[in-house]
């Protein structure tokens, strides 16, 4: 009998020494667990799609030029999903927009799909905002809540303004203050505008009637 | 205050036992029930080594778990080694495992269509990461695997370990040797690339050669969906090669492998008495326990052949991608998968229907009730001379066969062409496009003239399409000689033209023949794929 | 037994570093496969563009002078002729979009006698979509060395000229020189590939040129005037709209192959045209 039974059969814990053996199985054990773990990243890094340049999910690049100028309307961006919008003095002075979400100037690129329940609003010129055909939510051009049943601002992708060599010059962050993402300044060096749609910042929470958190 | 008291067992053992116990008790619990039986110390003993206590808990797993109510409680110490089975069925049953594993995954980014296969292929090779080394671990898994079945069909065959009372369980095996042959078949064709369409059109072509007419006619259009392989014979193809096949092959494996422990392995011929099986009375001195030898002993093949393929398929073997199908093409030279080598090789010998159909029909067929003619109690080698003679003719016939089945065989075309090929081959890169792209100076060189060219690559290619030119001199044509010119063609492209010239020796006419080829720097082909 | 357990945590722990090896090489070599197969593609684009686009957009898609444009030109790659002609895409869909679905009307300021065919099976051509891609890879390619405009021919020394004088005297021509020049000059693109020209080759009853137009001269309907079948072919080319075979249109012939062509081309034109019976 071995020490195990016999401390089996007098009803004690088993309490056996680790052998030699033993510890080996343990270790095999062990780089065994680390075989799957490893398999499973992996995997997953194998399973994630990925996305080309020019298709959602992926980079757009706007050329300068195309970037609408400040103060006027958003411009479409079907394939990409996205709104371009260039904040300039007028509309920071907007008397609508609440005081929870402070702007700074530049240009944002903002997500066709409203944060309530994935329709696609629409600018409506006349009322100078954006307005969502399924539920009445509005948005002012700045992407910031002023009525209807969504409860956060709409939801930006991160911008990234290369100058002629290719360099990153400045981008969009999420901001502390307001969570959301800032918008870009359009600097004179600035070539284009890479639109990353695989990476979307969230709006912030803005639940209070006539906009606010 | 609650309405009602939330009961929870661990609390009340908690009470009474203490928490380091209550916890330890708890512990070996789940390690019973996740073992199907054995608790810590039990688990522990196994790893040790220690002797199993009476009655033995290490049968547990096997009578109560899923896993193990197949496998036997243990093996007769004769049979516990790599000797004289080489654990060959198990080693088929690891890569279907292994192929089943890896091609789900594949799945993902495959969709069976001709107008986007291609492009899929090329999306998993460029854009998805560890996409070349699933694809080249699939496909080295298949090849692997055809040739391990056929090996341990060959050492059944071998031990005798077809005979009474196993001959149902050898019948179970050829089927699986035939939905192995066909999963590797299937699957062939499913990159869509001038490989795959040709290779698998010439073995689509057989079943359209079934006679009577009207039934090949129905089997071909049947199995390739259209009259030529096109969008419905890839779909049908695919949908055989995911689940039509691996269905069939889990339930004649299920059915072959409960066979096998039913009767119990077979011992080597000459530890048995003739005529006696003593396959499931095995005395205990003699016993090797499935925990933990076996158990053990597997678990280390399985983590060196896991070792062996990924360290294969990472460094040195590599699935081959072809051009993209092209219907209106056959290349030259184009062959049968290595498996179907020897079919090729039967076929260049006379009629399609007689040495492509009949002949390996009748040869399955025969394979297929071997066990039941052939009824000798025997099995040690030196009663079945016969019988091992006929096996080792098989086998080298199947190797000269599969020769035959080679282009250097019966399919050359006339040498010029031949010299050509040599250096520019339709069915894999050669050797011009694996040279080094710098080393292929702009200008015109002549084949004889090898030893005075610039550059060592061109030296070898020369040299090489001059030995062939020779060839092309023969009675009718003097006068031979090989040309290679280089030229600038765009940025980063040359063109390289080779050219067979001849003099006619009946009418002074000269002929020529000429292919060209277009190499860009930055092609690549010695990568593999 | 022991060594077993050994050996098999040194598989498994080779196997993670192998794993971790791989993964560490991914990204370059799944962009060095990009390029490669880019590289491919350009190879299969050459030979399709060599099978398929040479006789009318001549080999280095210099461009045949009446016959199709320069395809390896500067104002293709800088967007000069996308903004001519209105089309919002890149060059590179421009490419593409002729070559799958053709030109049924020319750019303006330009007047090709044939319009540039279909070419994707999408449109009834006999193309591939992937081999539509390979050609359009290919001819990508000359963007960085297309030259200003289209090449100029080399200018021909005037004594040498051939002239519009159908009775001057030609030097003595080589049928074979003459059929390359038929070839690079894109003669056959009109005469040999299509029917907007008399078709040079014999074709069922009717002989080749080089019969007919002896016989030609002897017609009641013949306006020209020449003398013997070699006259008669000299003023087909020179001196076009002379005499228009009955059911072909004047104008379309280019008129000024007499300014282009020197005396020793224009004979050995002649002397292939004269071979083909």
């Amino acid at each position: 009998m071995s020490e195990a039974e016999a401390q089996a059969a007098a009803g004690a814990p088993a309490r056996m020494p680790l052998t030699r053996r033993e510890f080996l199985y343990y270790l095999w054990g062990a780089s065994m667990a680390l075989f799957m773990a490893e398999t499973g990243g992996a995997l997953v890094w194998f399973a994630l799609p990925r996305f080309r340049e020019g298709e959602f999910g992926g980079v757009f690049s706007v050329p300068v030029a195309e970037v609408p100028a400040p103060d006027s309307g958003p411009k479409e961006f079907a394939e990409g999903r996205f709104w371009l919008v260039n904040i300039g003095s007028q509309t920071t002075a907007d008397a609508r927009q609440p005081q929870d979400y402070p702007l700074l100037a530049g240009v944002r690129a903002i997500y066709k799909v409203c944060t309530h329940l994935g329709c696609l609003y629409r600018w409506v010129p006349v009322n100078d905002r954006f307005e969502c055909p399924c539920h009445g939510s509005k948005f002012l051009k700045t992407g910031t809540r002023i009525d209807g049943p969504a409860r956060r601002n709409l939801d930006t992708f991160i911008i990234e303004a290369v100058n002629a060599a290719g360099q990153v010059i400045a981008r969009s962050e999420p901001s502390l203050g307001s969570q959301e993402g800032s918008p870009v300044p359009l600097g004179p060096e600035v070539v284009a505008l890479r639109i990353d749609t695989g990476r979307r910042i969230q709006g912030a929470p803005n639940s209070r009637p006539g906009g606010g958190r | 205050m609650s309405l009602f008291r939330v009961h929870l067992p661990i609390l009340d053992e908690i009470k009474a036992k203490g928490l380091k116990p209550a916890l330890r008790d708890k512990a070996d619990d789940v390690v019973t029930r996740v073992t199907a039986g054995l608790n810590t110390a039990e688990v522990r003993g196994v790893l040790r080594g220690d002797p199993p206590g009476r009655p033995n808990p290490r049968l547990k797993p096997h009578d109560e778990g899923f896993w193990l109510h197949m496998r036997p409680t243990y093996y007769h110490n004769l049979l516990d080694g790599l000797y004289p089975t080489f654990r060959l069925g198990w080693l088929s049953t690891f890569f279907f495992a292994f192929e089943v594993l890896t091609g789900v995954f594949l799945m993902v980014y495959y969709t069976p269509s001709p107008l986007v296969a291609y492009e899929n292929m090329l999306n998993l090779l460029s854009n998805v990461p560890f996409g070349r080394l699933m694809r080249d671990m699939h496909k080295l898994g298949a090849e692997l695997m055809v040739i391990v079945v056929a090996l341990h069909m060959l050492r059944t065959f071998v031990t005798g370990s077809y005979k009474k009372p196993r001959q149902f369980t050898w019948a179970t095996g050829v089927v699986l040797l035939g939905v192995t042959l066909v999963l590797s078949f299937s699957g062939y064709l499913l990159p869509w690339d001038q490989l795959s369409l040709w290779a698998v059109t010439i073995g689509a072509s057989m079943v359209e050669a079934a006679p009577p007419e009207m039934v090949g006619r129905t089997l071909n259009l049947l199995v390739r969906g259209a009259p030529e392989i096109g969008a419905n014979g890839l779909l049908r193809f695919y949908l055989l090669h995911i689940i039509g096949l691996p269905l069939v092959g889990v339930v004649a494996l299920g059915v072959h492998y409960y066979k096998v422990i039913h009767h119990g392995h077979s011992l080597p011929p000459e530890a048995e008495e003739v005529g006696v099986d003593t396959a499931k009375r095995v005395p205990m001195e003699r016993r090797t326990y499935f925990m933990p030898d076996i158990l053990t002993r597997e678990l280390f093949y399985v983590s060196a052949l896991l070792a062996l393929l990924i360290g294969a398929a990472a460094f040195f073997y590599h699935a081959p991608l072809e051009p993209h199908a092209d219907t209106l093409v056959t290349p030259l030279h184009t062959t049968a998968p290595w498996y179907f080598l020897w079919v090729q090789g039967m076929l260049k010998l006379g009629d399609k229907v007689l040495w492509g159909l009949i002949i390996p029909g009748i040869l399955s067929a025969m394979l297929l009730v071997l066990p039941y003619f052939e009824v000798g109690p025997s099995r040690r080698y030196g009663d079945r001379r016969v019988g091992l003679s006929l096996g080792a003719v098989a086998v080298i016939a199947l190797a000269v066969l599969s020769y035959m089945g080679t282009p250097y065989y019966g399919v050359s075309t006339s040498p010029d062409q031949e010299a050509i090929a040599t250096l520019l081959p339709q069915t894999h890169p050669g050797p011009l496009r694996l040279a080094p792209w710098e080393e292929l100076i702009v200008g015109s060189y002549e084949a004889s003239a090898w030893s005075s060219a610039p550059t060592g690559a061109l030296q070898d290619l020369l040299q090489a399409f001059d030995e062939e030119v020779q060839r092309v001199e023969s009675a009718e044509r003097t006068g031979v000689e090989g040309i290679m010119v280089i030229e600038d063609w765009q940025a980063g492209l040359k063109k390289i033209t080779l050219r067979v010239l001849w003099t006619e020796t009946a009418s002074g006419e000269s002929g020529e023949f000429s292919q060209t080829a277009y190499l860009h720097r930055d092609s690549n082909y010695g990568q593999g794929e | 037994m022991k060594w077993r357990i050994l050996l098999g945590t040194l598989a498994i722990a080779s196997v993670v570093g192998l794993l971790a090896f791989v993964a560490l090489g991914e990204r370059e070599r799944m962009a060095g496969f990009t390029q490669s197969y880019h590289a491919r593609q350009i190879e299969v684009g050459a030979a399709l563009f060599e099978n398929n686009c040479r006789t009318c957009h001549a080999p280095q898609g210099t461009g045949i002078e009446g016959l199709a444009p320069a395809i390896n030109a500067a104002d293709l790659f800088n967007g000069q002729r996308l903004t001519a002609i209105g089309y919002s895409g890149t060059v590179e869909d421009y490419v593409r979009g002729v070559i799958a679905a053709g030109r049924p009307i020319p750019s303006s300021g330009t007047n090709y006698p044939n319009r540039m065919p279909t070419w994707s099976q999408r449109y009834g051509g006999p193309l591939r979509e992937d081999q539509v891609d390979s050609l359009v890879a290919y001819i990508m390619n000359w963007d960085e060395q297309a030259p200003g405009g289209a090449q100029p021919t080399a200018a021909v020394p005037s004594g040498d000229l051939a002239g519009t004088d159908i009775s001057a005297a030609l030097p003595q021509g080589e049928a074979e020189s003459g059929q390359a020049l038929a070839e690079t000059l894109g003669c056959a693109g009109c005469h040999l590939l299509s029917t907007v020209g008399p078709a040079w080759r014999a074709e069922g009853s009717q002989r080749g040129i080089g019969d007919r137009a002896a016989e030609r001269i002897l017609q009641a309907d013949y306006t020209g005037q020449a003398a013997s079948a070699e006259q008669y072919l000299f003023e087909s080319i020179v001196t076009t709209d002379a005499f228009v075979v009955p059911g072909f249109e004047p104008g379309i012939m280019p008129a000024n192959y007499g300014q282009r062509l020197g005396k020793q081309d224009l004979a050995d034109l002649i002397a292939y045209l004269l071979s083909l019976r």
